[in-house]
């Protein structure tokens, strides 16, 4: 069995944009039969949404795409969900092509596309529900055990019989989840998991995601989102979008490693140090290969040693010069790019070797 | 006492309701302009209704009051099959149900099933007003009858799949159906005999029998005032037309909703109004 759960091979989408032009030029005509004009017009403008996207989305990962607004992200997670044709290029799920093969691409892949409006507002949370099972044609029995079962785990067992309109949105995303989990599915598309949901909830919805449904359940998880913090924190590799081209992608460290190949450290020195000593330590530790450059600075409190090093250097040699030398650390800190803002540089400085 | 300056803040916001409506209204430029000529047949049926009132109906042999209300009582036991599903097609769940990976007719019969039960129900308790309370005549056969429906149906579930086709690609009203519905006020013989509409303008009858609702009044009229016996020949040849009619527009129906159906996941338009 292939270890690939998602595959997108150079798929592109352009969506009509308006008849400007039609209009302007004959506006009575487009006026009176604007709609069937629109319809049989083939001289349209377009936007394109998706320029030959490429992934590969590996079986039990929790992959994150990221992008600005308008990037791409929505119509790729609806391609794979069957609800936007490509215009060109394929796209596989779990080996099922999304256009030829749609019932069975449905019957491994749901998602949680975040429109809170996707349920019927007055029905309850346990009705909506029982509605779904029967439509995705889980047997009865199964249907309402399950209904509770994912109720339960949601923890909202207590609201169940509550009318729909009556949730907040944190709740009315965890049951867009219960929907999504109703058929079992071995692949899990969330649209802005987070979006609009209070800290805590946030939290929690992600926990859910990392550990059960990823960890415990070993799901393929596949999240749309512009939280940095979000994908840093449970993405096992993250993608980049922009203008509908794939601009990188790798786990979050690799791509840091995009726009600083570095490391940087700061080591604070016990302030009663031999000057010699330290003096021969900075002799010593700047010939090291991989040290990029080394600095001292003392002030009446402490000694500050900053250090430049490549991505690869080991790190104990430095501790073993420091040693040998009675230097005695103090605190070691280390710093490195956010992914908020490797995505900056990414989205302001172009494609990146993928 | 009037305090003006409220009162002159009060109409500037009772415009800028009026306003918003209307540029959000003349958007939608097809049904606007369908709108307007509504206006204008549903004044000229009326006008029509008003010349032939009380007058006795012999294509039925029945009187116009029984041919009147058992019309009505039909147009509230079929057109629901026809509107029930463009008017419970909810864009912020079509996403999700169609993602449930459901057939396309189950949908279409799911869609439809409530409105047309809860017309079921209130067949009967509008028909036993029209009896009891217009001394409406029925002279009813049960076998034509359930063909009459069966044949009506398809009928207009045919329609009513083009309808949502076009609907889901234009997101408001789309002109053929609406064509077809705007017609049928005037031509489909609801509140009046098509034979009748050649008093106005010769020859204007011989349309009404290319209109699919015609047949569906015809049909029940048929089976309901003049009890005709499907055994009968010419009854024959009447519930054949109709069933041809039928057989065109079912498939038609399906692959108009299939074509909306694409045409939105082409155009990224499912989930929109």
């Amino acid at each position: 069995m292939s270890k690939t759960a998602i595959e997108t091979v150079n798929l592109v989408k352009q969506y009509p944009a308006v008849l400007r032009n039609v209009r302007n030029r004959h506006p009575w005509m487009a006026w009176q039969v604007g709609g069937l004009r629109e319809i049989f017009s083939r001289k349209k403008n377009f936007i394109r949404a998706l320029n030959g996207v490429n992934l590969k989305i590996y079986r039990g990962e929790v992959f994150g795409l990221l992008g600005p607004n308008g990037a791409g992200k929505t119509t790729l997670i609806k391609i794979l969900c069957t609800l936007v044709l490509p215009d060109s290029g394929e796209a596989y799920v779990n080996g099922y092509n999304v256009i030829r093969e749609s019932s069975r691409v449905l019957r491994n892949l749901q998602a949680v596309l975040g429109d809170p409006r996707g349920f019927d507002w007055r029905l309850s949370a346990k009705q909506n529900l029982e509605f779904y099972a029967t439509l995705y044609g889980l047997p009865r029995d199964y249907a309402k055990k399950r209904v509770e079962e994912l109720l339960d785990l949601m923890g909202l067992s207590d609201r169940a019989n509550d009318m729909y309109q009556r949730f907040s949105t944190g709740m009315a995303r965890k049951l867009q989840l219960c929907r999504a989990l109703l058929l079992d599915t071995p692949i899990i598309l969330f649209d802005e998991p987070t979006a609009g949901l209070d800290p805590a909830s946030a939290v929690d919805f992600r926990r859910l995601l990392k550990d059960k449904l990823a960890k415990s359940e070993g799901r393929t998880i596949f999240i749309a989102t512009h939280n940095m913090w979000e994908a840093q924190t449970i993405c096992d590799r993250v993608a980049v979008i922009n203008r509908g081209e794939i601009i990188a992608c790798g786990s979050p460290e690799n791509l840091k490693m995009y726009i600083s190949p570095e490391k940087n450290y700061v080591l604070t020195i016990d302030g009663y140090c031999d000057a010699l000593k330290m003096k021969e330590f900075m002799n010593e530790a700047s010939g090291l290969c991989g040290v990029k450059d080394l600095r001292l600075q003392a002030d009446n409190a402490s000694v500050r040693i900053s250090i430049r090093v490549d991505k690869d250097f080991v790190f104990s040699e430095i501790l073993d010069i420091m040693v040998k030398y009675g230097l005695k650390i103090k605190d070691v800190e280390s710093y490195e790019p956010s992914l908020e803002e490797v995505f900056i540089a990414l989205i302001r400085g172009g494609k990146q070797p993928i | 006492m009037i305090n003006f300056s409220n009162l002159s803040v009060a109409v500037r916001q009772v415009t800028a309701f009026a306003k918003r409506d209307f540029r959000d209204w003349r958007t939608y430029k097809t049904q606007m302009i369908t709108q307007v000529i509504t206006i204008a047949i549903g004044i000229l049926s009326w006008a029509i209704n008003a010349v032939y009132r009380n007058r006795p109906v012999p294509e039925y042999d029945t009187d116009y009051i029984s041919f009147l209300v058992v019309g009505l009582v039909i147009g509230n036991l079929v057109m629901p099959i026809s509107q029930g599903l463009e008017r419970r097609l909810n864009p912020w769940t079509l996403e999700n149900i169609i993602m449930t990976g459901i057939s396309i007719p189950v949908f279409v019969a799911g869609q439809m099933a409530w409105p047309y039960i809860f017309s079921l129900i209130t067949f009967i308790p509008q028909l036993l007003i029209g009896i009891f309370w217009f001394g409406v005549k029925l002279s009813i056969n049960p076998l034509s009858t359930a063909l009459a429906f069966i044949i009506s149906a398809m009928i207009l579930l045919g329609l009513s799949m083009i309808s949502v086709g076009f609907r889901l690609v234009t997101k408001s009203t789309d002109p053929i159906t609406w064509t077809i519905n705007t017609l049928q006020q005037l031509l489909a013989g609801i509140s009046f005999p098509v034979q009748f509409l050649d008093s106005f303008l010769p020859g204007v009858s011989s349309l009404s029998w290319f209109l699919p609702q015609t047949w569906v009044y015809h049909l029940w009229r048929l089976s309901m005032l003049k009890a005709a016996a499907i055994t009968d020949p010419i009854t024959q040849i009447e519930f054949l037309k109709g069933f041809i009619f039928a057989l065109i527009l079912f498939p038609i129906g399906y692959r108009t909703f299939k074509w909306g159906l694409n045409r939105a996941k082409k155009d990224g338009t499912l989930g929109w109004f």
